[in-house]
C-alpha cells in the first residue's frame, strides 16, 4: 500500500518530466555551490580540528542522502504543521492505512531528489569508497534520514497542542539542517549539547561520518538506539495529538 | 512619492504585524551566526589567530552583518515575482496610475528595512557578546547605510531577475541562480580576499558584492568609503535594468493579454 503511494507520488512528479529535470539539475548545482565553498575554505584556511576537504564532503554526501530520503522521498515530514493546522488530515483519517505512514510517503519534492543523485555521486567520488565503507554510508545515511524525519514529526505534532500554523517545524528544521552541514569538532560547549538532545543534528551527520571514517560498536549502538527513540517518539506524539484532534470538515488533497 | 512611501509604509507594517514569522527568522539568523562564527572561530585557531588578514573579531562582525542584510530580504521574492507574473497579478497592478516595479520594491523594501532592522539588532548584541565589540566604529557606523544600501540592491536585483518570467513564464530557475551568485560572489559566507585571484577579479566583475561583501567589509573595520560609491553606482544600473525589463515586460503582457 506504502510502496504504491509512493509510486503514485513519484509518477505525479514525473509526469511533469521537463519541470522534474529542470528542478534536480538546480539542485545538484545548489549543491555544487557548497562544495566549491568547501574547496575554497580549506584551500585558505588548511585542516581544522582534524576535518580537510575530503572529511567534510563526505559529511556533505550524507547530508545530501539525508535530506534526499527525509525530505525527497518524505516531503510532508516538513510539512506536518501545516497540514494539521489546515485540517487536510481530514482527508488521510478516514482511510484504512496507517495515517502518519501515508501521509509521509504520500508527496515528495521533486528538487531534492537531486539530493538522492548527488549525496552518493558525491561520496563515490570524495567518500574513498570501499565496501565497508559504502555499506557504512548507506546504513547511517537511512540511521539520519530517520532521526531528521522524526525530528520534523516531532515539531510538527506539536502543532496538535500548541495550535499555530507550525512556524516551529520551519525553525527546527533550519537549525537542524545548518548545524548538521558543518563539521561536529567546531562546537563546544552548550552548541554541541543541543547537538546531542535538542536539535540532534549529531545524529544526522556527526556521529555518522564518524562511523564512515572510523567504525566503533559503541558509535554504531548509540546511533541505532537514537533512531529507534527518535522514530518511537515521533509516532507517540503524533498518536497523541490525535487524540486532540478535531475535524475541520475540510476534505482535500493531504 | 506617494504611493510609494504608502507602499514602504504598509510593507514595514506587514512585517511587524506578523511576530511569529519575524521571530523564526531571527532565531534563524541567530543559529547561523552561532554555525558561521563557530567555523571561522576554529579557522581563525588554526591560522594563529587570523585569516587573509581578518581577526576573529573583525570575521565575526563580517559575518554578522553579511548574514543580516540577506536575511532581511525574501528569499524566496523571485519566485513569487515570478508566480504574480505568471499568474495575472502583476496585469492587475498595470491598471493602477503608479510604476508597478517602483510600487513593488517600495513594498518590499518597507519589510525588509523592518527585518533588516530587527535582525541587525539582535546580532550586533550577539556578536558583541560571543566576539567583542566591532574593530572600528568609525566603519561600523559607514556600515549602516550600506547595509540599507545591500538591502535594496538586493530588492532591485530581485525584481530584475524575477521579470524573466515575463519571457518564460517562471523564474524558478532565475531565483536558483540568483541566490547562489551572492552566497559565492557577493561574499555572504566567505570575504572576497579568501578567493583565488581569479574569482576575486569575477566577483569585483558582478553586482553581488554590493549585497553582502559591502556592508560586511565595513563593519569589519576597514573604513573604505568608496565602497558606499560602489554600491550607489551599482544600484543605479540595476534600477535601469529592472525598470528596462519591467517596461519591455510589461507591453509583452499588453500586447499578449495578460
Amino acid at each position: 500500500m506504502f510502496a504504491l503511494t509512493l509510486k503514485t507520488a513519484l509518477l505525479e512528479a514525473w509526469t511533469a518530466r521537463a519541470s522534474f529535470f529542470t528542478q534536480v539539475t538546480f539542485m545538484i548545482v545548489n549543491d555544487l555551490v557548497f562544495v566549491a565553498f568547501w574547496f575554497l575554505f580549506f584551500n585558505r584556511v588548511g585542516e581544522v580540528r582534524g576535518w580537510d576537504a575530503a572529511r567534510t564532503l563526505t559529511l556533505l554526501a550524507i547530508l545530501a542522502t539525508v535530506t534526499g530520503i527525509a525530505l525527497g522521498l518524505c516531503a510532508n515530514a516538513r510539512h506536518l504543521g501545516e497540514i494539521i493546522s489546515s485540517n487536510e488530515l481530514d482527508a488521510v483519517l478516514p482511510l484504512p492505512v496507517d495515517p502518519l505512514a501515508y501521509l509521509l510517503v504520500r508527496r515528495i519534492d521533486t528538487a531534492l531528489l537531486g539530493d538522492l543523485v548527488f549525496g552518493p555521486a558525491l561520496f563515490l567520488i570524495f567518500g574513498e569508497p570501499t565496501w565497508e565503507r559504502t555499506t557504512i554510508y548507506v546504513l547511517v545515511s537511512l540511521c539520519g534520514a530517520a532521526v531528521l524525519i522524526s525530528f520534523l514529526l516531532m515539531l510538527g505534532s506539536l502543532t496538535f497542542f500548541m495550535g499555530g500554523r507550525g512556524e516551529q517545524v520551519e525553525l527546527g528544521f533550519q537549525a537542524i539542517l545548518i548545524l548538521s552541514a558543518y563539521p561536529i569538532d567546531l562546537f563546544t560547549g552548550l552548541t554541541k549539547v543541543i547537538m546531542f538532545t535538542a536539535v540532534p543534528a549529531a545524529f544526522i551527520t556527526g556521529v555518522p561520518t564518524r562511523l564512515v571514517d572510523d567504525f566503533s560498536w559503541s558509535q554504531a549502538a548509540l546511533l541505532l538506539t537514537v533512531t529507534a527513540a527518535s522514530m518511537l517518539g515521533a509516532r507517540a506524539l503524533f498518536r497523541a495529538g490525535l487524540q486532540r484532534y478535531r475535524s475541520g470538515a475540510s476534505w482535500s488533497r493531504a | 512619492m506617494g504611493p510609494y512611501l504608502s507602499a514602504a509604509r504598509s510593507g514595514a507594517r506587514r512585517a511587524l504585524a506578523n511576530p511569529a514569522e519575524l521571530g523564526v527568522r531571527v532565531l534563524f539568523y541567530i543559529v547561523v551566526l552561532v554555525v558561521l562564527v563557530a567555523l571561522w572561530g576554529a579557522a581563525a585557531e588554526a591560522n594563529g589567530g587570523e585569516v587573509a588578514a581578518y581577526s576573529f573579531i573583525a570575521l565575526a562582525w563580517y559575518l554578522m552583518v553579511a548574514e543580516a542584510s540577506v536575511i532581511g530580504t525574501k528569499p524566496r521574492l523571485i519566485e513569487q515575482i515570478g508566480t504574480d507574473i505568471g499568474g495575472g497579478m502583476v496585469a492587475t497592478e498595470m491598471l493602477k496610475p503608479i510604476s508597478v516595479v517602483s510600487w513593488r520594491i517600495a513594498s518590499e523594501l518597507g519589510e525588509a528595512g523592518a527585518r533588516l532592522l530587527c535582525a541587525a539588532v539582535s546580532g550586533a548584541v550577539f556578536i558583541t557578546a560571543v566576539a567583542g565589540p566591532p574593530p572600528h566604529w568609525g566603519a561600523l557606523g559607514l556600515a549602516l547605510p550600506s547595509m540599507l544600501l545591500a538591502v535594496t540592491c538586493i530588492v532591485v536585483a530581485q525584481h530584475l531577475f524575477g521579470a524573466i518570467s515575463f519571457w518564460l513564464g517562471d523564474a524558478k530557475s532565475a531565483w536558483y541562480l540568483f541566490q547562489k551568485l551572492v552566497f559565492l560572489t557577493g561574499g555572504m559566507l566567505l570575504p572576497l580576499q579568501i578567493f583565488p585571484p581569479w574569482l576575486e577579479t569575477l566577483s569585483w566583475a558582478l553586482p553581488f558584492w554590493t549585497m553582502a561583501y559591502a556592508p560586511a567589509r565595513l563593519a569589519s573595520g576597514h573604513l573604505e568609503p568608496w565602497i558606499l560609491a560602489g554600491q550607489l553606482a551599482w544600484l543605479a544600473v540595476l534600477a535601469v535594468a529592472a525598470g528596462i525589463a519591467f517596461a519591455a515586460g510589461e507591453r509583452r503582457l499588453q500586447v499578449g493579454g495578460g
